[in-house]
């Protein structure tokens, strides 16, 4: 595999929502980062539901459903409905397997009798624990490529949030260990990344299916939402944000093995990721409140090609379904992004959105797309290893959050990360080195196989 | 783009309006060893400890350099936490220092320190996402019980069945998924008709407060801060439905 050596965009002023260098085109015709940005609704299964196979094909055959009238309902032209696989799904791939031809019937349907151009994204769940199983050959292992297979027969795209170096990283994380982050995100991430997505897009190819993209939502994103808000203290935003950096040379090992997005909404990494590859992403922000809160809830939307919600539970609601309501929102945000492409105010609504959270917390500021474009450039600049390049990411982001004095941080998050940034001067430059130097430091960690990533 | 210099008007930054002034940790013993004992789990400073308890237990016995070094030190970091001086990092890596420690004072002893009471800890079936249990087994170790560690993706009969072997006072279940927190009622069920009316604290990702008291037994969890006071409660006899009360509604 070939690390990225270039920019797909020269300057982070070519960057805007709905367009995409490297726009992809569903079975359809829907096509995705071609000049205007599209809802893709996540519903979310009730707990009780995942009981047998009937109870959950008729939970997601109505939220996907509501999903789809809401938008014949209010007009919203454009959808896609993306469904991550609950345990159940992927522990008994025949169960991927029905729902993701049921939503496909569905979206038939509703092409036919209304003119909708929807897609179906279909989100395997990674339930391979890392220190449970061996993440290369175990009963969950066959099981998710199994998934894989089965879904990708019927669904346009098909993702995963993978969970490769977890083991290590939720112990780095607790600990405010920026060196366990690099170690559980760019290199055992990274390798597990290379083994997993070059059988996924083999998969997507067979079945003529869109090899989506990953996120590192198991490592970045829990360290996210440890940060919190402005009460937490469980872990500094500036390590969250870091982590986030790091979570770059990951993430972007899909592509670097033939994915092509849409990207994973959960990846907040996305905006750095579609700045080096040109690929559609999808994001999510303030509609994503449902499933979770955070500090960049319309800077998220300043380069997307999708625009998400993360997960919503299907209830009903004054004004229907959660999943209609959502679809709802997300297509009236969607139209406002649309109309201000269409009436050339593109750039004014962009700075809107970027003002609104560049200076909230480290994340919105390091993913504003100056800053994402700059941490992209230092990615590609250090391409010698995945290393390398994540050491070089959380380097440049840290210089930029102390290099403006207008990014406030608390006593402790500064004092964090300049104890970060000594860290990492002294770590080893080369990868062989702080393998080497990891496998001593964390082979104690329970349940750490340095096997399963093929060290 | 143009970019503001004055977001006054945007948002508000509580976080650094309601920052707490650092202040030193407080004197742990007025014995100089001791002090230092304390110091190394204040500090969380993993590398010293052992060099530093060695040379205290020269000169004291193992249960003094636990209660009055490890122990007290451990008792500061918590008092620095709940004032919002520490950051749960702080915290988790004092409480390994405190591990370490204890594990040298009774390698001196040559047995186990007494604990102040068993805890089963697990995370639901189907549910891989165990970082909340693993930090409520650090706060509960570090807060002197016993912890039944049974990982995560554990089933149901598995975790009724540690419940008949250990007798703990206390259950936690963590789950962050709304579609395997389902597990929590079946356990508190088969726990009923076992008549082990354990308090059964439940919490994690999008586990509500609504869901768990839904069940007899179930205390929700709001914070994993709260696993040890919740412990000290169980320990001291209160029921589950005397705990709900306090900690829940």
């Amino acid at each position: 595999m070939k690390l990225s050596s270039s920019m797909a965009y020269g300057s982070s002023k070519e960057m805007m929502f709905g367009f995409a260098k490297k726009p992809v085109e569903t079975k359809d015709g829907l096509t995705i980062g071609g000049g205007y940005v599209i809802p893709e609704i996540v519903p979310h299964p009730r707990p009780g539901s995942e009981k047998t196979l009937k109870t959950l094909l008729r939970e997601f055959e109505r939220a996907n459903y509501d999903a789809m009238e809401r938008c014949v309902m209010v007009g919203h032209p454009l959808l896609v409905v993306e469904n991550e696989h609950v345990f159940q799904m992927t522990n008994n791939p025949e169960w991927g397997r029905e729902i993701a031809a049921q939503t496909a019937r569905q979206l038939v349907e509703f092409k036919e009798k209304y003119g909708l151009i929807a897609a179906y994204r279909s989100t395997i769940a990674d339930i391979r624990k890392p220190d449970m199983v061996n993440m290369r050959d175990s009963d969950p292992t066959a099981k998710v490529l199994e998934s894989f297979n089965e879904c990708a027969k019927t669904a346009d795209i098909i993702s995963i949030e993978s969970m490769g170096g977890k083991e290590i990283s939720d112990y780095a994380i607790i600990r405010n260990d920026i060196t366990g982050l690099l170690f559980s995100q760019a290199v055992l991430g990274g390798r597990d990344m290379e083994w997993l997505w070059s059988q996924i897009v083999e998969i997507a190819k067979i079945h003529g299916c869109i090899a989506g993209g990953d996120t590192n939502c198991a490592q970045a994103n829990t360290a996210m939402f440890m940060a919190g808000g402005f009460i937490s203290k469980d872990i500094p935003h500036t390590l969250a944000a870091l982590s986030r950096a790091i979570s770059v040379s990951s993430t972007l090992v899909a592509y670097e093995c033939g994915a092509t997005g849409p990207g994973k909404d959960c990846a907040y990494e996305n905006p750095i990721i579609k700045a080096i590859t040109g690929v559609p992403i999808s994001t999510e922000g303030k509609t994503s409140a449902c499933a979770h809160p955070d500090l960049c809830g319309n800077v998220m939307a300043a380069v997307c090609d999708l625009w998400s919600n993360e997960a919503v539970e299907y209830h009903n609601m004054f004004g229907g379904s959660s999943a209609a309501v959502f679809t709802e929102m997300l297509g009236y945000d969607t139209a406002a992004m649309n109309s201000a492409i269409t009436l050339g105010y593109q750039k004014e609504f962009q700075a809107c959105l970027v003002n609104s959270d560049r200076y909230r917390g480290p994340h919105g500021f390091m993913l504003c797309p100056d800053n994402a474009w700059l941490i992209g450039k230092a990615v590609v600049d250090n391409n010698e290893s995945l290393y390398a390049r994540a050491r070089a990411a959380a380097n440049k982001c840290g210089e930029l959050m102390l290099g403006d004095p207008l990014l406030r941080m608390t006593t402790f998050e500064k004092e964090s990360l300049l104890s970060y940034m000594k860290d990492m001067e002294a770590l080893p430059d080369k990868e062989e080195d702080f393998i080497d130097m990891c496998l001593n430091r964390y082979g104690k960690v329970k349940g750490f196989r340095p096997a399963s990533y093929g060290l | 783009m143009k970019y503001l210099t004055d977001s006054s008007k945007i948002f508000t930054r509580f976080d650094i309006n309601i920052e707490v002034a650092r202040r030193e940790a407080r004197k742990i013993s007025a014995d100089e060893l001791l002090q230092k004992v304390g110091d190394c789990v204040v500090e969380g400073d993993e590398e010293k400890i052992e060099d530093v308890l060695k040379e205290a237990l020269k000169t004291k016995s193992p249960l003094e350099v636990t209660n009055e070094g490890l122990i007290a030190g451990m008792n500061e970091v918590s008092c620095l936490w709940d004032e919002g001086v520490y950051f749960l990092p702080q915290v988790i890596l004092s409480s390994d220092v405190m591990i370490t420690g204890i594990g040298l004072c009774e390698e001196k002893m040559g047995k186990s320190m007494e604990k102040k009471a068993k805890v089963v800890t697990h995370t639901a079936e189907g549910d891989i996402h165990d970082i909340g249990q693993v930090i409520v087994n650090a706060l509960l170790n570090a807060g002197g019980f016993e912890v039944i560690n049974l990982g995560a993706d554990v089933p149901v009969d598995e975790v009724v069945d540690a419940c008949k072997i250990h007798k703990p006072v206390m259950l936690t279940g963590t789950a962050l998924m709304t579609t395997t927190m389902t597990a929590f009622p079946k356990i508190a069920a088969k726990l009923k008709q076992l008549n082990l009316n354990i308090p059964f604290v439940c919490g994690g990702g999008a586990v509500s407060e609504e869901y768990v008291t839904s069940f007899d037994l179930g205390i929700w969890g709001k914070e994993a801060s709260q696993a040890a006071a919740m412990a000290e409660d169980a320990m001291n006899g209160a029921g589950w439905s005397e705990m709900r009360a306090k900690w829940n509604g």
